[in-house]
């Protein structure tokens, strides 16, 4: 079998490590220029760098996947490893989110208001000089907040984009102890070890420009006004190599207006800020338990009790994230580190194992009787980001975007520190799993096999919990919310998180190893395997009254809402682009052909491809149009179920039983699921999840018919300018669209 | 003027530095760089048509557990779905196994007071495996006492031999074996137990 992997060994001779580094850095001059608006992709083409479809000829030195001058047959030239230096795995504690401030609405200057604030101050030379807005959402009425009167914002978090720098103000929601004993008041430079270099400027973008990643923590009744403010420079080629500073952040997967997903095309520009509005509602919230009787439909109080909400209780979710989604740059900002996860509690999913009111289902967290908290108790409800990510010589961010098929690093991280460890008490945790990787699919393990006890997916509880020994790959934006029972262990015990899903390129996992496999250090995969330390410290200062109930929350039942319509989606390559403006279209190797009419098509967010109608349920199927890949399809706005997989309900595991965002198509698969439209209107999204397919560029718009005033039929397509956002008409509507 | 911003950097002109350094790198690939030529790949938009097949397995074996021993019988439905990579030609053909052990069941004790019986749940494992002749798949599997519920899970091993004809793609025999999680104690560390400051 070649040796096709994406990453060189450690071990291979000097000469091709030597040859790795030199093509990396010539693949490297190209990027920069790239991504810093010297060149455009179209440039490259006809330079033969790349082909007609997008994928970059694989000559030596260019591509990861040439040839290498320094071995026989058909060895890939690689990418060289990562240098580690001194920093060892599991030598450092693993940070807690970091939580982001709950401050009055009133603090906010200028306040929000429903429309886009349109207030003029000067616009630096550098984006094109003049007078331009202060926010950056779209004027108008279709951009304001919907319902801004009916849910106003209850607590605002201000928050910005901004380069690496110190974090002083660390906040991880729970005492040391919970926290592996960091103390959150050492500052924290940003590095993924403390014997790896601080990451520069322009290298590192994270939200408030800090590790470890943000933590929002929010609950239903309390709608949030989330202001983001971009403070990346105004020069686009200070941006480290990779990376732009235009930005779009995506609550992932809210159940809000359009304005407030986070449209690839509404992104802002530095200097700007733009107001998302969250209502933190139930969906179905204006044909269900609209007069908020149901108990089981509700947020927590801060006195322990509940504020009853409309909606179908049935649609209660918990683990979101929230990520940039800036249009064929998404790879690169979220891999810079714009992400953070967003945690919704709910009556009945409170965070607060000691309450005891017959709607909570009292699952691992914490006891309001001792924290003194009422709702979001975090001492045993653990988020964990899982990243792989790549340095350079110098230990800077390095990403390669030309290997189109995915990209792939070869060191692990958790919250953004590499392999960390993480005391733990003799009882039970919750932790909320992300894959927030580029292109990597994970499938995790402890080292010794115990079960695991999956509880929601995608951040919706399943209507029963899985006993589990390994879970089922995760693609990227899944996530996985699972309790492990520490209490089988003694204490001074350790037991690792391990990863057995083997990677040599971006296409999909190659292998899927044994537990024994991956613990043998054997893969050529430097991502496989133990990296996530977890140690028995200590036994809990209280018992474990935590419960995994047997029944978590049924799904909705659609029984008797019909099936308005039918769409097709296939993913594949070799798409087409049949229109060409400079702004909303873009091409790469990946598409997506819609109703099984026409080509498959590169993405335009221009182009409207489906207008389900307000008010309808409709049934889509989700089609992987290649033989050799896997796609991570996610679907913006609204839970969905997962109906078939490959033409069989039987063929839906117990963990894709309840809802669902994204869904791994696998090889040559189908899925059939089903989704409604209701309570909002505007444009969404619908696009693999590899980032670097969604940026090259498989992704789609659809939006919402008949949402009525003030939304137009069709929606103008947004087109961002520092000095203001202007409109156009779509520049494409499929036939089978509406 | 500034509506002529590239925003998403496409449409600049090449700065005479940027042109040069890339003449530079081409160049360099071209003329200076190894003599490997150039390959191409193609891209297709029809699939190669999947493979399925699926078999049913009589599974046995003994697992030892702080109840005594326990022994397990019962079916496991492996299905299998080959996938031809059909963008390349290096890439292996890659075969998807699904074990579904739901049907697996155990007992210990034989009187009335110690009988106990347990099972797997809605446990399924999903395997990406190239394909090959034979592939021998070592697989965790929970079980649990069907009275005490799934919080109380414990970890057994299941090693499945299975045979594929690689000309059809089709999975055709298999047997599996279930027995104690050995896993367990070379997977376990130790740590510095930390009090509560």
């Amino acid at each position: 079998m070649p040796d096709r992997n994406f990453f060189l060994s450690p071990k291979a001779s000097k000469a091709r490590l030597r040859e790795a580094e030199q093509a990396r850095k010539e693949r490297w001059d190209i990027l920069k220029a790239q991504s810093q608006g010297q060149v455009s992709r179209r440039d490259l083409i006809k330079m033969g760098l790349f082909t007609s479809a997008g994928l970059m000829i694989p000559i030596s030195g260019l591509s990861p996947f040439g040839r290498s001058a320094f071995a026989s047959s058909n060895i890939p030239t690689g990418l060289p490893p990562s240098p580690l230096g001194t920093a060892t795995p599991f030598s450092q504690a693993m940070p807690r989110f970091d939580l982001f401030p709950r401050i009055p609405v009133a603090a906010l200057t200028p306040a929000p208001t429903a429309q886009a604030n349109t207030t003029q101050q000067p616009v630096d030379p550098a984006l094109g000089g003049g007078t331009g807005p202060i926010e950056g959402r779209p004027p108008g009425p279709i951009w304001a907040h919907q319902q801004f009167g009916l849910l106003p914002p209850a607590i605002a978090i201000d928050a910005s984009v901004e380069g690496a720098k110190v974090n002083t103000t660390y906040n991880p929601g729970v005492p040391s102890a919970q926290n592996s004993g960091i103390n959150p008041a050492t500052p924290i430079p940003p590095r993924f070890h403390p014997n790896l270099p601080d990451q520069n400027v322009d290298k590192f973008w994270t939200y408030n420009g800090s590790i470890p990643p943000k933590l929002m923590q929010v609950r239903y009744g309390e709608p949030v006004l989330f202001r983001l403010h971009n403070k990346l420079s105004v020069f686009q080629n200070q941006n480290g190599g990779f990376g732009i500073h235009t930005i779009s952040t995506h609550e992932h997967n809210g159940h809000h207006g359009a304005e407030n997903d986070g449209f690839t095309g509404a992104y802002f520009f530095p200097n700007q800020f733009y107001d998302y509005h969250y209502p933190i509602v139930l969906a179905g919230r204006n044909s269900i338990n609209t007069t908020a009787t149901d108990s089981r439909a509700s947020g927590p109080t801060d006195a322990g009790g509940l504020m009853k909400v409309p909606g179908d209780w049935h649609e209660t979710m918990s683990t979101h994230w929230f990520h940039d989604h800036m249009f064929s740059f998404t790879a690169q900002n979220v891999y810079k580190g714009i992400a953070g996860m967003f945690n919704i509690y709910s009556g009945l999913d409170r965070g607060a194992e000691d309450i005891v009111d017959g709607v909570n289902l009292r699952l691992p967290s914490g006891r309001a009787s001792v924290s003194g908290k009422s709702w979001g108790n975090l001492d045993y409800d653990v988020n964990l980001m899982l990243a792989d990510k790549a340095w350079d010589a110098n230990g800077q961010m390095a990403m390669d975007i030309f290997e189109f098929d995915g990209f792939l690093g070869d060191v692990m991280t958790v919250n953004l520190a590499f392999k960390p460890f993480m005391h733990v008490e003799r009882r039970k945790y919750r932790f909320r799993i992300l894959n927030g990787s580029v292109s990597r699919f994970f499938k995790l393990s402890l080292s010794d096999g115990s079960p695991m006890i999956q509880i929601a997916n995608d951040g919706n509880l399943l209507p029963h919990p899985v006993v589990l020994t390994q879970l089922d790959e995760q693609g990227i934006a899944e996530r996985y919310d699972i309790v492990i029972d520490f209490s089988r262990y003694s204490v001074g015990q350790t037991v690792w998180m391990v990863n057995l899903a083997e990677h040599q390129d971006g296409r999909r996992v190659s292998k899927d190893l044994s537990l024994s496999e991956a613990l043998s250090g054997n893969s050529q995969d430097p991502c496989v395997g133990k990296f996530l330390e977890f140690r028995i410290v200590r036994d809990p200062a209280q018992p474990d009254i935590s419960q995994v109930p047997d029944t978590l929350i049924p799904n909705p039942d659609l029984s008797n809402i019909p099936v308005a319509r039918e769409r097709v989606f296939e993913f594949n390559s070799g798409a087409n682009q049949t229109t060409n403006d400079p702004i909303t279209s873009f091409f790469g190797p990946w598409g997506i052909k819609t109703d099984n009419q026409g080509p498959t098509l590169a993405a335009d967010f221009g182009r409207i491809s489906a207008a389900p109608k307000f008010g309808t349920r409709e049934v889509w199927t989700l089609r992987n149009g290649g033989g050799g890949w896997d796609h991570p399809i996610h679907i913006h706005f609204e839970e969905c179920q997962t109906l078939s997989r490959d033409g069989s309900a039987s063929k839906v595991p117990a963990w894709e039983r309840g809802r669902k965002d994204v869904w791994r198509l696998r090889p040559s698969g189908e899925v059939k699921i089903t989704l409604q439209f209701r309570d909002w209107g505007g444009m969404f999204m619908e696009h693999c999840h590899n980032t670097m397919h969604e940026d090259n560029a498989m992704l789609l718009r659809w939006e919402i018919n008949g949402a009525g005033a003030p939304f137009l039929n069709p929606l103008p397509t947004p087109i961002p300018k520092p000095q203001g956002v202007t409109f156009m008409a779509p520049d494409d509507i499929l036939p089978t669209a509406f | 003027m500034n509506t002529q911003l590239n925003i998403n950097g496409r449409r600049s002109l090449f700065s005479p530095t940027f042109v040069t350094l890339l003449i530079g790198v081409v160049m360099v690939l071209v003329l200076g760089g190894s003599s490997v030529q150039a390959q191409t790949t193609t891209t297709t938009t029809d699939p190669a048509a999947p493979v399925d097949s699926s078999i049913t397995i009589a599974a046995s074996g003994s697992v030892s557990d702080p109840n005594g021993s326990v022994t397990v019988t019962g079916n496991a439905i492996v299905s299998a779905r080959t996938v031809i990579d059909n963008t390349s030609t290096t890439i292996l053909k890659i075969v998807m196994v699904d074990f579904d052990f739901s049907q697996l069941k155990g007992t210990s004790g034989s009187s009335k007071t110690n009988l106990r019986t347990y099972v797997t749940g809605d446990n399924l494992v999903s395997e990406i495996r190239p394909l090959q002749d034979s592939d021998t798949l070592i697989l965790s599997v929970p079980y649990y006492d069907s009275a005490k519920g799934p919080l109380t899970s414990r970890t057994m091993l299941a090693t499945a031999t299975l045979k594929f004809d690689v000309s059809t793609g089709k999975l055709v025999s298999g047997s599996i074996t279930v027995g104690n999680n050995v896993v367990t104690s070379t997977a376990v560390g130790t740590t510095a137990p930390v009090a509560i400051q």
